[in-house]
């Protein structure tokens, strides 16, 4: 479903030169539910980005469902649905709805595809109530649901989350991951970046670590139990990190 | 799609209380502080009365020197300089002891005029006085030629008729000067918000990423919000130019009275809308620049500000320079080009080639701009923070 294959990513100007990806390369199969663990700055967010089409890896390619991303980035927007973190990006001055509507005619869905699945995704989140109303007086955990809505709008075949779950209550937070639960259920591909390991061992089927822009570990989370016999995927993640940076450092 | 992203950028940006304050309510205030202060400055001063402070010695025969003008009055103090210092008076006259009889006698007398030159009120007083003591000295000096049995053309051997080019009168001058900037600046700061908002607002907010993880081309994600960008500068123009003719019409006397297009109205009015849409489809380009650049709406503004300021400048060129001395270069460099095709239009005037300048240079810039603006909008550094 992806595959990416030595993939680096440098982001270079007069002062500042940076690699936030080196030599990056794992596949993910359709359905699959995948963990990206790893330290602020260590490359989660670029890796995203550079999987749905916003960046330009320097080196390397992706293929996504078949297509790839240089060559076909439209046909790979398409196939994916993409949720950064920290902000929801919603037009504060539109209602629920029109932010719903803009994304689907964006997608090209018609009026009539565009309300089925308005109503859909409305029921699915519990948005009815406030459909009609600006997101400008929304709190935190309605707008990420709108956000998540608005990822979901056309119906993509794998879905990316960018920390989806920072700065949610509890109860929104346990909504993200029903509906992680349904989407997987749906045979949808979702790949999710994450510090809370508790959510990422709820999850996921595989993990993949990153330190310093190197994936440092990629496989299913059973495997990777087994492999380091303990079943505390905190101290895993913590005991590569610090053979990640002796190998770094070496 | 280009409608759709048009439509929802239109309906986002006037949701936005700042456009809606900048679009109309800006321009109707501006627009009536600065038409009442041009048409107090192109007022003659015949309504007003003036108070030119004298000294309490001042006889009925020098009071007579003033006589023929109506609108000065004379108000008599121990000191006319204080009176003048205090504010009660707009100048002061002090004349030497006895200076009408010595002026008769031929005797040495004077005349001080105290007033304040940068003073419109002063200045019109001083002026006032000047000319009707000015017109006591002719009498004299043409009595004591008489006398003599010499006739007056040998002092005054020629007389000089001095005749205005155009017959227009200064309140045509001065509407050439305000419409063109009050235009310039009601679009810049109409436009200015929803620029910012639209690409470094959307940086800003976030919803850069999700509108470029959509399949749509970012030529067209780009060219949507500029057109947004260039309506609402055309709108507050619109709105400037409406108002400012209804308060000329309605609210001035002296401007009202210089505006005379004749039969050429519509033609001038055609034309005027045309050079707005114009103009603001330019400042929208530029804005559109500015706004990439900045990864915040403060950014965005802080880099718009001067181009906003440059506005200003061609006021200053263009204000000295008469009708028929506007070349080429006047009509050629954009921005400064709003302010000689307006003062054209002004004027009476519609000159196809200069309009044909100005639109070709504008649009040439703004072609500049907007290739400048794709190459940004295409490049990661700048749609992303």
């Amino acid at each position: 479903m992806i595959e990416i294959h030595e993939v680096t990513k440098k982001f270079q100007d007069k002062k500042v030169h940076v690699t936030a990806l080196k030599h990056v390369s794992f596949q993910i199969k359709q359905g699959e539910v995948v963990g990206l663990l790893g330290e602020n700055g260590a490359g989660k967010t670029t890796l995203l980005r550079t999987i749905a089409t916003l960046l330009t890896p320097t080196d390397g390619t992706i293929t996504v469902a078949g297509y790839d991303t240089l060559k076909n980035p439209d046909e790979v927007k398409k196939k994916i649905g993409v949720l950064f973190g920290g902000e929801t990006g919603l037009y504060d001055r539109l209602t629920a709805r029109e932010n719903l509507e803009y994304f689907a005619t964006l997608y090209g869905l018609s009026k009539h595809e565009t309300k089925v699945r308005i109503d859909d995704l409305a029921k699915m989140f519990g948005m009815r109530d406030y459909l009609n109303r600006k997101v400008a007086g929304f709190s935190k955990g309605m707008r990420q649901k709108v956000a998540i809505a608005r990822t979901l709008i056309h119906n993509p075949d794998i879905i990316l989350f960018d920390e989806p779950t920072t700065g949610l209550d509890i109860t929104s937070s346990n909504v993200f991951r029903q509906l992680v639960h349904q989407l997987k259920r749906d045979g949808k591909t979702i790949i999710f970046s994450s510090h809370i390991m508790e959510e990422v061992t709820m999850l996921c089927d595989t993990v993949a670590m990153m330190h310093k822009g190197e994936l440092v570990h990629h496989g299913a989370l059973e495997a990777l139990y087994s492999e380091e016999d303990n079943r505390d995927l905190n101290y895993i993640f913590m005991s590569k990190l610090v053979r990640g940076n002796q190998d770094y450092a070496s | 799609m280009l409608r759709n992203i048009y439509i929802k950028e239109m309906k986002d940006s006037f949701r936005d209380r700042r456009t809606l304050l900048l679009t109309v309510l800006l321009p109707i205030i501006m627009m009536t502080g600065l038409v009442l202060f041009y048409e107090n400055m192109v007022s003659d001063g015949a309504d007003e009365t003036f108070q030119l402070a004298v000294n309490e010695s001042f006889s009925t025969t020098e009071e007579a020197l003033f006589s023929g003008i109506k609108n000065v009055e004379l108000v008599k103090s121990p000191n006319p300089e204080t009176t003048l210092e205090e504010g009660d008076a707009q100048a002061a006259l002090i004349l030497s002891p006895d200076f009408i009889e010595k002026v008769q006698k031929g005797e040495d007398a004077s005349a001080t005029l105290i007033g304040d030159s940068f003073s419109q009120k002063s200045s019109q007083v001083m002026t006032l006085v000047t000319t009707a003591l000015g017109n006591y000295e002719f009498h004299v000096v043409s009595e004591r030629l008489n006398g003599q049995g010499i006739p007056e053309k040998l002092v005054q051997p020629f007389t000089i008729v001095q005749k205005e080019l155009t017959e227009e009168n200064d309140g045509i001058n001065l509407i050439a000067m305000l419409i063109p900037l009050i235009l310039a600046l009601a679009i810049g700061i109409g436009a200015g918000p929803s620029a910012a908002d639209l690409f470094a607002g959307e940086k800003e907010k976030k919803t850069m990423e999700a509108l470029l993880m959509t399949p749509v081309n970012r030529m067209t994600l780009l060219f949507a919000k500029w057109l947004t960008i260039a309506s609402i500068g055309a709108i507050t123009g619109m709105v400037t130019l409406i108002v400012v003719s209804l308060e000329i019409n309605f609210l001035t006397e002296n401007l009202k009275s210089a505006v005379s297009f004749g039969n050429n109205v519509y033609l001038i009015i055609g034309a005027a809308i045309l050079v707005s849409i114009i103009y603001a489809m330019f400042v929208a380009a530029l804005l559109m620049i500015t706004s990439i650049m900045g990864k915040t709406i403060k950014e965005s503004q802080s880099y718009s500000t001067p181009i906003m300021m440059i506005a200003m400048f061609p006021l200053m060129i263009t204000t000295g320079i008469g009708i028929n001395e506007l070349s080429f270069e006047h009509f050629a460099i954009p921005i400064m080009n709003i302010f000689t095709i307006l003062k054209e239009l002004s004027f009476g005037i519609v000159n196809y080639q200069h309009l044909g300048i100005m639109i070709g240079s504008n649009l040439l810039c703004m072609i500049a701009a907007f290739i400048i603006g794709r190459i940004m909008f295409l490049k990661d550094k700048w749609v992303m923070n």
